[in-house]
């Protein structure tokens, strides 16, 4: 059992896949699957981005808070 | 000189007047010698015509009243201060009126100027040898220092110059004051205990300050004991001792050595005013690049789901069109659209024709259009 990859490592699983796709020496069968995979990294590192921007306007929110 | 008595009673009686001429002129003939010692009781005054001090053995404590005519004392240029060893060239002389014996000055001289610089330069070639000036012994100073430790003179300029620029320039700073000796024979062990104290209680940085003066006055700042204790203290130090032209051997092994104590009031701490400007500068840069840099992973990230959307569509055009070229070369193989272009396909009864047949042999001739019988000829 691999541990959840880092947002880097998905990021650079996808674009792996991308250009694997996009170079086209894919079988047709491997072909689903890798999309497959490929979206499921792009939900992954949205909402991992989504989280970090969040927390980001979150704690900065905050801190002006205790400024004023 | 010939000396009265009288004679009572059988006895030879001097009068106190000629006895101590006798013993004066007798004391006279002395020669001129150097006595050496440490001045002691210096009382010079513009109305009196001789400076008197009291010249003392250091260890044994043996004392001689000395005098010199003020004139001769002042050409010297000495400025003596009590506690300076010096050597004196002259001779004993009885003060007849007083009965009171003292060595008469023809000139002083500072003892061992020459002997201290030598020893001053042995000692520093032997620390320089052992590594103790090196530029990579050097510490950075801390940026904020929590708690600064200054060793100063009790209630010397060099300690209100240091808190002035201090303060100034970074008013919450905290610091440690130890006033010791900074001249005479006790300063060195004194700065020494000092520089131990302030560290026990937690300084992490030291300030050693003192004003300009004499060479003996910073003699104690060269001294091997407080030299290493400098180079050892387990926090930087910043040495202010003296004027630019004074290199007292603290100095050099100080982490970082000041022209002025000012000077080293404002190198130990950070200007507050431009501190608080750049952490707003940073506070700011902070949030910005922190957003920049999320926006930059969405950019990326929507450039890789257009890509990987399009991508399979297109892998599946790519071989539908590779299907499609196949198909149409397939089709331009087959005999058929030769014949479209008027090519007929003869055969006999043993297939297809490739030499001329004997005549009368019949033929089946296929053409584009469809197929007829025929006869050779």
């Amino acid at each position: 059992m691999t541990a959840e990859p880092t947002f880097e490592q998905a990021q650079a699983e996808l674009e792996q896949i991308v250009d694997r796709l996009e170079r086209g020496d894919v079988g047709l069968d491997e072909l689903t699957k890798l999309w497959e995979r490929g979206e499921q990294l792009v939900k992954r590192c949205a909402s991992q981005l989504a989280e970090t921007q969040g927390k980001i306007e979150e704690l900065a929110k905050r801190l002006d808070v205790s400024d004023s | 000189m010939k000396v009265e008595s009288t004679e009572v009673d059988g006895k030879k009686v001097f009068s106190v007047r000629a006895f101590n001429e006798g013993i004066g002129a007798w004391l006279g003939k002395l020669p001129t010698v150097w006595v050496e010692g440490e001045v002691t009781e210096l009382r010079r005054q513009e109305r009196w015509a001789s400076v008197f001090l009291t010249l003392k053995d250091p260890e044994s404590g043996a004392c001689v009243a000395v005098q010199m005519p003020r004139r001769q004392f002042d050409a010297l240029e000495l400025a003596l201060e009590d506690g300076e060893r010096v050597h004196v060239y002259g001779r004993p002389e009885l003060y007849a009126q007083r009965g009171s014996f003292s060595l008469r000055a023809l000139t002083i001289e500072r003892f061992g100027l020459g002997a201290h610089l030598a020893a001053l330069e042995r000692l520093k070639r032997e620390l320089a040898a052992e590594g103790l000036f090196l530029a990579e012994r050097k510490r950075p100073l801390p940026r904020i220092p929590q708690l600064i430790g200054l060793i100063t003179g009790n209630d010397a300029a060099a300690k209100r110059d240091v808190l002035t620029a201090i303060t100034t320039r970074f008013p919450p700073a905290h610091v440690i004051v130890a006033e010791t000796y900074v001249q005479g024979p006790r300063a060195a062990p004194a700065i020494v205990a000092a520089i131990t104290d302030l560290c026990e209680r937690g300084v992490d940085v030291l300030v050693i300050a003192r004003g300009g003066g004499s060479f003996e006055d910073l003699l104690p700042f060269s001294d091997e004991r407080l030299v290493r204790a400098v180079a050892a203290c387990p926090v930087p130090v910043v040495s202010a001792v003296g004027h630019e032209q004074d290199t007292p051997l603290c100095d050099l092994a100080a982490d970082v050595r000041a022209s002025t104590p000012s000077v080293a009031g404002r190198l130990v701490v950070p200007d507050l005013a431009e501190l608080r400007a750049w952490l707003d500068r940073a506070h700011t840069t902070l949030g910005r690049s922190a957003r920049r840099l999320c926006e930059r992973h969405a950019d990326r990230l929507t450039g890789s789901r257009t890509r990987l959307r399009t991508a399979p569509l297109l892998a599946i055009e790519r071989r539908r069109a590779r299907v499609g070229t196949a198909e149409a070369r397939l089709k331009a193989l087959s005999p058929r659209a030769t014949l479209e272009r008027g090519y007929a396909i003869v055969r006999d009864a043993n297939g297809f024709v490739r030499d001329p047949p004997p005549a009368g042999a019949a033929l089946s001739v296929e053409v584009a259009g469809g197929t007829f019988g025929a006869r050779a000829e």
